[in-house]
């Protein structure tokens, strides 16, 4: 106990008794907070590895705990996947919830957003690889994300790169189980979620995927939607509006409506959209878009696809672009060179 | 034959006096056909055909053969010439230009190298049956007879032919890109040793300017010959420290514009790609342990089951569902479903944790 004190003392957090689990790890400095939680980097003190700690916010809601913590929980410790992001421990305090997950400093978001990387057409492939990858594994354990976006897909120091943010995951529940429709983020929600669905299938995921998959290419969001109906109107101008013909029984869904009906795109369209792209990587987006979920492709099928064996081949994560960090380490060298001149 | 007179023409009015030469001068300015002429019309053009080398200026090419092949309109003439067979003249002879055209002819079909031969007497032999035919066709000996040989010939070794032209080409473009990157490099360098020099002097000035100041405020402890002293051994390690540098830029340099380096380069990352891919990193379960019966879609069907005993699943509750349209436009499948359900049911047959536990200690 004694000793326990002592650790807590010189990390200097707080005098509070710690429970056993709790001092293995070392909470070093707050990096983020949300509306449920606020997460710190620390360490894994046995191990000196680095971890990120998310304290999961209670009293905020007066039925208990948050649902996307328990979620998080519940489908986390059930994967076990080197592209999905690992939940190392779980402990409770007084009063909160502490998730202890592997501490993963960069995401896809910040990427793609800084203009000055440039994507190779292999770094790409690198990426949806292991994405599809991290969602197969979830797929087969009857998991849905259900909130694929760039911004959840994190980048480890090696290069690996790992889907977090299970709060709205769930899994495949009985068949005639209802789901709510309001999921995934808007501009990676999948049609038959824009029109209310509720027995939807792994197709949003891969719907997800494919958008993200368009967004590494354009570097600039596909489908952009400013509310749900314009996300509609947008997703149908670049995809074509769904009629019972492609798409049977989707009149049938409760929010149906075709209210512009758009031609679907022909493949010269799409090849001016994407003029990078190859005729494989076009036909990957081309299934991974499918607005008939039935007719989307699974994971197993686009991981299977042609455009992974292609030349070029996928760059080994390690050489991936990573967030440009060594830029004050270049200038310290300078400075040094510099300094040795002047000697 | 009609070349061949036109040629005989040509020389004779040569031969005459100068005085018509400048007549000839300027009858050769004018087209025979429109009779526009170069002194009125400095922007006319002439252009010929290979067919039987007579000058035509380029409006009358385009009014006369816009539509289609049609017959040369010189008088005797009357070859059937066509549009894109038209080219400038190069050569002001038109004997020399159209040997030239025929060695052309000859040499893409007869494309073969030095070193596609064991010994020096065989190539020879080659470039011998060249010259023969190109000296044939030159001068109308056996034309015809000629023409089909060569023509026969093109047909037999076509694809060595194309073979040939394929891995020349491809000889040309490498060694110009040898030659540009090669460019690049020595480039590079000597801008980098051209900064390298403005520095050292820039350094220099400011060394003496230093020494200057230093002898000037220098108090008498320090004698003026061991500040200098001082000052050039700073000068020399100096020295030696940009020679280490120069050398490792030239390096760097040459790893990134050598094409030998890039060759290597190359080579590594070929070594990466003969290793096999594997979408799933070898983690995906193929043999699963039981056997999927075949599993109708369409609503029909499945009335089919109901009402029969078949070789498939029958449960009436997944069965009503199934049939629902607004399921089904969701993406809701009767297949998996069933997948599901028997894919929990045999999830961990088959796995033996204690041998997988004893494994893993093992490791």
């Amino acid at each position: 106990m004694a000793t326990e004190v002592a650790n807590a003392v010189s990390n200097g957090i707080s005098s509070e008794v710690k429970s056993p689990v709790q001092s293995k790890y070392s909470k070093d400095k707050k990096v983020g907070e949300g509306t449920y939680a606020v997460v710190y980097l620390g360490n894994q003190i046995s191990t000196k590895r680095k971890i990120a700690i998310k304290e999961i916010k209670t009293g905020l809601f007066k039925d208990g705990l948050d649902m996307s913590a328990i979620r998080e929980v519940k489908y986390l410790q059930e994967l076990k996947h080197p592209n999905v992001i690992e939940l190392i421990d779980v402990f409770s305090t007084s009063n909160n919830l502490n998730l202890v997950l592997e501490f993963l400093p960069c995401d896809l978001e910040v990427l793609i957003k800084d203009t000055s990387i440039v994507f190779k057409s292999s770094d790409i492939k690198s990426w949806l690889l292991m994405t599809l990858r991290g969602v197969h594994h979830c797929h087969r354990n009857f998991i849905l994300h259900r909130d694929l976006k760039p911004n959840n897909l994190l980048l480890a120091p090696d290069g690996q790169l790992k889907i977090a943010d299970f709060g709205l995951a769930r899994s495949l529940g009985n068949p005639n189980e209802e789901l709510s429709s309001n999921v995934v983020t808007r501009w990676y929600r999948a049609p038959e979620l824009l029109f209310g669905a509720k027995h939807y299938t792994v197709a949003v995921d891969i719907w997800s995927v494919g958008i993200i998959f368009a967004e590494l290419m354009l570097r600039t969001p596909y489908l952009p939607g400013k509310d749900d109906i314009d996300q509609l109107d947008v997703t149908f101008r670049a995809l074509g509006t769904p009629t019972d013909q492609i798409w049977p029984n989707v009149s049938n869904l409760p929010q149906y409506n075709a209210l512009k009906i758009y031609p679907p795109p022909s493949r010269q369209e799409l090849r001016n959209r994407f003029s990078a792209a190859t005729d494989n990587a076009l036909d990957l987006l081309i299934l991974m878009t499918q607005m008939d979920p039935s007719r989307r492709c699974d994971s197993t099928q686009a991981l299977l696809h042609e455009f992974f064996t292609e030349a070029p081949r996928a760059t080994d994560p390690k050489d991936l672009p990573k967030k440009k960090e060594k830029k004050p380490v270049n200038e310290g060298n300078d400075n040094s060179n510099a300094k040795r001149r002047k000697v | 034959m009609v070349v061949q007179d036109n040629k005989s023409n040509s020389y004779a009015s040569r031969r005459q006096s100068n005085i018509v030469d400048d007549f000839d001068d300027r009858s050769s300015d004018m087209c025979p056909i429109c009779k526009t002429d170069k002194y009125l019309s400095p922007n006319m053009n002439f252009l010929i055909n290979p067919e039987c080398y007579h000058r035509i200026c380029e409006s009358c090419v385009d009014r006369i053969f816009s539509l289609g092949p049609a017959p040369c309109p010189y008088a005797n003439c009357g070859k059937i010439l066509r549009k894109n067979k038209f080219k400038q003249q190069i050569f002001d002879n038109l004997s020399i230009e159209r040997e030239i055209d025929i060695r052309k002819k000859v040499g893409a079909i007869y494309n073969k190298t030095e070193e596609d031969f064991s010994d020096l007497k065989e190539y020879n032999k080659y470039l011998e049956i060249i010259e023969d035919i190109i000296f044939k066709l030159n001068n109308g000996i056996d034309r015809d007879q000629t023409e089909m040989e060569l023509y026969t010939y093109e047909q037999e070794h076509k694809l060595e032919i194309l073979e040939k032209n394929i891995t020349e080409s491809q000889k040309n473009a490498d060694a110009q890109k040898y030659k540009e990157a090669m460019e690049r490099l020595r480039q590079e360098k000597l801008r980098f040793e051209r900064e390298h020099e403005i520095e050292d002097l820039e350094y220099q000035q400011k060394q003496q300017q230093e020494l200057l100041d230093t002898l000037t405020n220098s108090n008498s402890t320090i004698s003026a010959e061991e500040i200098i002293k001082q000052q050039q051994s700073n000068a020399l390690k100096r020295a030696s420290l940009r020679k280490k540098q120069l050398q490792q830029v030239n390096t760097q340099l040459e790893q990134k514009f050598n094409p030998v380096y890039q060759q290597k380069l190359l080579e590594q990352q070929l070594a990466i790609s003969r290793m096999p891919f594997t979408p799933f990193q070898g983690d995906r379960d193929l043999n699963k342990l039981y056997k999927l019966l075949p599993i109708p879609n369409e609503i029909d069907k499945l009335m089919d089951i109901e009402n029969h005993i078949s070789d498939s699943y029958n449960d009436p509750y997944l069965n009503k569902l199934a049939k629902n349209k607004e399921y089904l436009g969701a993406g809701w499948r009767l297949t998996t479903v069933y997948e599901r359900a028997l894919d929990e049911a045999f999830i961990g047959l088959g796995c033996i944790i204690e041998q997988e536990k004893r494994q893993t200690t093992a490791v």
